[in-house]
């Protein structure tokens, strides 16, 4: 009895492996096929590379490319800075009122991104930044998982390690820089991924804020590319979507095994 | 001329909440003295070491060092180095790194720090580990990192905070002789916390004693062993402790008092000719002598010690005696009654 609910279990686990991964293959299927070939599934049909050539020459891919980039180094960046000093306070300072901003705080994780959207657009305007990469950014970077997540990591340091460094002489941000961040290190490195994985992906938001090629990120341009009136041509689609998340997707297989462990040194699965 | 004494702690005291602190510290510490607060745990020793170190502010009273005012203070103001109960060694530094960190901190130039490490770790017996992580090092090694990193800098005062408790009864023999040496060679002033008496007996220039946030005695181990000041240090002080009697049961001396009566002062005599009558509750071989615990009314911690291997069968009574300039005397309130 034990032994087949093994087996059942396993079986479940696959079948839902094979449904979440096949959009994927049948668009690495597509993409390296002409577009009957790939709605046939003809087998036997030749491998081609025409799709890339033709969809790297539809779109100025590769400042979509640096676009995405920047955009998830202004992120990342921005939530490390924040995330940290904002942590650090949580973790390890007195202030009245301390518990009632953290709630506060702890309520941004309530409330979908996609609800705020109208606010921040307004905000990212008002400040000047509309169609900036910095405007696309911004609103993330005050992230408050990032921030739960640093002042878990740091209220795990031994109060001992503060108070030798305070005795040898560190100031507060001393402290912090020498001692907490070298110690939060895995958690840095999970929420890194999490975050670069989210905000390369991220299509709504920047959709609304950018407004030409020279700040659109790959999600944005690719649904540009990909809209019906340029013609649907799926092998081609295809192409360009492989080649949007490929770098993603290299990056995870290459590091899977670090990925699994930043997360379960960083304490969250 | 009167120096001025290095340490000063006067009348500080220090509340959590209306909970128990501590309570009119006063205390004075010479340079290049070896100073042990000793007490229970819970007794405040470790509270007046943080308040002297700067990591507790106190709510009364004013701490000097080096003859000037620093109660309120920041730690790293205060020219002192610290080691740890846990050695608060950095997991993520290295050996060289954690010893030097201090240096770093305070912008010591590079040579310098290179001269001031290459000596830590000499003295301290480290050479060859410097690459090696925390993690990397037995207990002992890790204990000898955290004195290299509070001696690197050259700081006139240390404070340590039960350096020894994490290291097994051997390795603590030997670094407790490895401390004190280190501490005359360099003539700093330690001011060191245990709740180990053999550890304050055995190093100390001065004792202090503590229970209850306060202060029992201060004076050297000698005043404490043979001068306690109160019931309390009586009890705490020595292995075993003094006996407590009242003084009822013993002829020939005023009642209404409490006696204390150390054990290699009280001898076995034959029936019939001592001064109590006692029943053996336990005997305890100890080596190089045996511990008899003895039982009477009216009496706490009894003991005699006999040489060698000379166990009494438990439930025997025997007779013991004593001499009266070798009583301690303490009134109602267990305070030592001076002039005897």
């Amino acid at each position: 009895m034990k032994r087949l609910s093994h087996y059942i279990e396993s079986a479940a686990a696959i079948l839902l492996a094979l449904i979440w991964i096949s959009p994927l293959l049948f668009a690495f299927w597509a993409a390296f096929h002409t577009t009957s070939d790939a709605v046939n599934f003809n087998i036997m049909s030749a491998w081609t590379l025409d799709n890339f050539r033709t969809a790297w020459d539809g779109a100025p891919w590769l400042r979509y490319f640096m676009n995405t980039f920047l955009l998830v180094t202004i992120v990342l960046i921005g939530q490390f800075f924040f995330t940290t000093l904002a942590g650090f306070v949580f973790a390890k300072l007195e202030f009245p009122g301390k518990n009632l901003v953290f709630i506060l705080v702890l309520m941004q994780l309530f409330i979908l991104p996609e609800v705020l959207i109208v606010e921040n657009y307004a905000m990212v305007s008002r400040l000047g930044l509309f169609d900036t990469l910095f405007g696309v950014g911004m609103p993330y970077m005050a992230s408050a998982f990032g921030i739960f997540l640093m002042r878990q990591s740091f209220k795990s340091v031994p109060i001992e390690l503060h108070e030798a460094a305070r005795i040898e002489g560190c100031g507060l941000l001393g402290i912090l820089w020498r001692v907490y961040v070298p110690l939060a290190k895995p958690t840095y490195l999970a929420y890194a991924l999490v975050s670069v994985s989210t905000h390369w992906n991220n299509f709504l938001w920047p959709l609304i804020v950018t407004n030409s090629p020279e700040t659109r990120p790959l999600t944005v341009g690719l649904s540009i590319f990909g809209a019906p009136e340029n013609g649907v041509d799926i092998s081609i689609i295809s192409a360009a979507t492989i080649m949007s998340v490929a770098p993603l997707l290299i990056a995870f297989l290459v590091f899977q095994r670090q990925f699994v462990q930043a997360f379960l040194r960083a304490g969250i699965k | 001329m009167i120096a001025e004494p290095f340490v000063v702690l006067k009348d500080v005291a220090k509340r959590w909440n209306g909970q128990l602190g501590v309570e009119d510290i006063s205390l004075d510490i010479d340079e290049g003295s070896f100073v042990a607060l000793l007490g229970p745990s819970g007794c405040g020793k470790s509270t007046s070491l943080r308040l002297l170190a700067g990591l507790e502010l106190p709510d009364e009273g004013s701490i000097w060092i080096q003859g000037r005012d620093v109660t309120t203070s920041a730690a790293s103001d205060r020219n002192l180095s610290m080691v740890f109960q846990s050695y608060a060694l950095f997991p993520h530094l290295s050996v060289a790194e954690n010893v030097i960190f201090g240096l770093k901190v305070r912008r010591v130039p590079r040579t310098e720090r290179a001269a001031k490490l290459a000596n830590a770790l000499q003295i301290t017996g480290l050479e060859g580990l410097e690459n090696r992580k925390p993690a990397e090092l037995s207990g002992g090694q890790r204990q000898r990192v955290a004195l290299a990193r509070a001696i690197v800098a050259g700081q006139k005062l240390c404070l340590m905070d039960e350096p020894l408790s994490n290291l097994d009864a051997k390795l603590r023999n030997s670094v407790r002789k490895d401390i004190k040496k280190l501490q005359r060679d360099l003539g700093i002033t330690v001011v060191y916390v245990t709740h180990d008496q053999t550890e304050a007996m055995s190093m100390a220039d001065k004792v202090v004693l503590m229970k209850d946030g306060r202060i029992q005695q201060v004076g050297s181990p000698d005043d404490l062993y043979n001068r306690p000041a109160n019931t309390f240090v009586a009890e705490f002080v020595g292995a075993p402790p003094m006996a407590l009697i009242e003084s009822h049961i013993v002829d020939g001396v005023q009642p209404g008092l409490t006696l204390g009566l150390r054990a290699e002062k009280i001898s076995i005599v034959p029936s019939g000719e001592g001064r109590l009558s006692c029943r053996v509750s336990e005997a305890e071989f100890l080596g190089s002598e045996t511990l008899i615990g003895l039982e009477h009314e009216g009496a706490v911690g009894l003991t005699v010690m006999r040489p060698g291997l000379s166990m009494l069968p438990v439930g025997e009574h025997i007779d013991i005696t004593f001499n009266d300039q070798d009583l301690h005397m303490f009134n109602e309130a267990g305070e030592r009654i001076t002039g005897h």
